[in-house]
């Protein structure tokens, strides 16, 4: 089915076009990354962390953004008025999957307005998985005097591998 | 006798301009699925005002509503410029703008977790590069490569959307039950829900999951390997299909995409012989 007069990388009377070729390879690029992450843990680690906020460093975070990840990993997230360690223990049936960026339970316009127009505490827990790798996270939004609210990550490291 | 000639030229059908059309039908796809998020605009911009969310991940600028008002609006006007305009000038700066628009929208604390940013940089980024061609004499070959880069475009996005899947909760359809199957009112999944029990419902959705699965790994794989138009009426099939068998809000993600598709739809279908260089024609604003 290929056309090669179609695929026109190495059309003959085609000018050179730099911007093309650039393009193409970073296609390249992040095609690659996508294919390999299945085979290397590193890379579904990586790509975990960014759903959940906790790349190392925001500027990697942002640099990854055209990596397209639409209805990436099993993603689940719970809400609760109390902390997690509340001794009156809440069962594990307020679960709920989220498509892709879990994290859009507390940043996103929808989430936001749902779980955080009460200006009570907040405690969110983030659950992804991907082929046995699984990241949790667990976050606290207070309540600010002014309005609003902080986010404050409870745990730092949680990465298991079933 | 020469009055005549160019009265006659005037009234000769405008000839369309590929290039132009195809970058027009992008622009223009672009503003549907940012206008798709007009609701998603108007209460984010209510909703982050009043609740901001202090998160030192990300720096100050990226969470304010300020910076989300600016990159939208700015995307937009940007967009709608590029669309009317024949100033091939105000065409690249337009689509630089846009770009940088819409760069902001992806990642802000606010947007970045919304794939319709992400699908709509890429083809911003399709957009970019092709106003900084037009001017070539060489317009067939334009159209292929902008037609080429357009369905690597999309197999990479649909890649992306396989890759993330290849997990059991996916291939089992657990995921996909409980986000779509449990209670999106939709009109598909509101049919099953009316027919069917709660373990049909299960075997369904996992059927559901992994043909989502197969298509996205298909297509990402090979879209972009099939002739121009072909791959532009199977990109436009299977888009429209996501759309159709999932949720309206999808619009917003796929349109441009859609848009993006048909570039394919303008490539000639026979290859010009390689010694005839076309002339360069003058763009005609009705026609593209």
């Amino acid at each position: 089915m290929v056309d090669s007069t179609d695929t026109s990388i190495t059309h003959d009377e085609q000018q050179r076009d730099l911007g093309f070729c650039c393009i193409v390879a970073f296609i390249g690029m992040i095609a690659v990354w996508l294919l390999l992450m299945p085979w290397i843990p590193g890379i579904a680690k990586h790509s975990l962390q960014r759903f959940h906020l906790r790349t190392p460093s925001f500027s990697v975070w942002a640099a990854q953004f055209p990596i397209p990840s639409m209805y990436n990993f099993a993603n689940r997230y719970k809400v609760e008025q109390y902390p997690p360690d509340f001794v009156m223990m809440i069962l594990d049936e307020n679960w709920r999957y989220a498509n892709h960026f879990p994290a859009r339970v507390i940043t996103f316009f929808a989430g936001r307005y749902d779980f955080l127009s009460s200006k009570q505490d907040r405690w969110f827990t983030l659950k992804s998985s991907y082929r046995g790798q699984i990241l949790e996270s667990k976050f606290h939004l207070e309540p600010l005097e002014e309005g609003g609210y902080r986010l404050i990550r409870i745990d730092e490291v949680d990465q298991t591998h079933e | 006798m020469n009055k005549i000639k160019k009265v006659f030229r005037r009234l000769q059908p405008a000839r369309l301009n590929p290039p132009v059309a195809a970058y027009r039908i992008v622009q223009l796809t672009i503003l549907v699925s940012l206008f798709w998020k007009w609701r998603f605009f108007l209460e984010a911009n209510d909703i982050y005002a009043n609740i901001p969310v202090e998160d030192p991940f990300f720096p100050d600028w990226l969470r304010s509503v300020t910076t989300i008002r600016l990159a939208f609006w700015g995307s937009a006007l940007a967009t709608g410029i590029g669309l009317i305009t024949s100033s091939k000038l105000l065409r690249k700066t337009s689509s630089w703008l846009g770009l940088m628009g819409i760069s902001l929208m992806c990642i802000h604390q606010g947007s970045y977790n919304d794939m319709t940013f992400v699908t709509i940089w890429w083809c911003c980024l399709w957009s970019v590069w092709l106003a900084h061609r037009m001017e070539t004499d060489q317009q067939d070959v334009l159209m292929r490569r902008a037609a080429f880069l357009s369905r690597l475009i999309i197999s990479l996005i649909l890649l992306g959307g396989a890759a993330g899947k290849w997990t059991p909760e996916y291939w089992s359809g657990e995921v996909l039950f409980d986000i779509y199957f449990v209670d999106r009112d939709f009109w598909v999944f509101n049919y099953l829900r009316e027919n069917y029990e709660p373990e049909e419902l299960r075997e369904i959705a996992k059927w559901y999951s992994r043909q989502v699965v197969i298509v996205e790994t298909v297509s990402g794989i090979g879209l972009w390997m099939l002739p121009s138009r072909w791959a532009a009426l199977i990109a436009t099939i299977i888009l429209s299909g996501i759309v159709l068998l999932s949720n309206k809000y999808l619009v917003s993600v796929i349109a441009c995409l859609v848009g993006l598709a048909c570039a394919g739809f303008f490539v000639p279908r026979h290859p010009r012989k390689a010694d005839t260089p076309a002339p360069s024609k003058p763009e005609n604003p009705v026609a593209g």
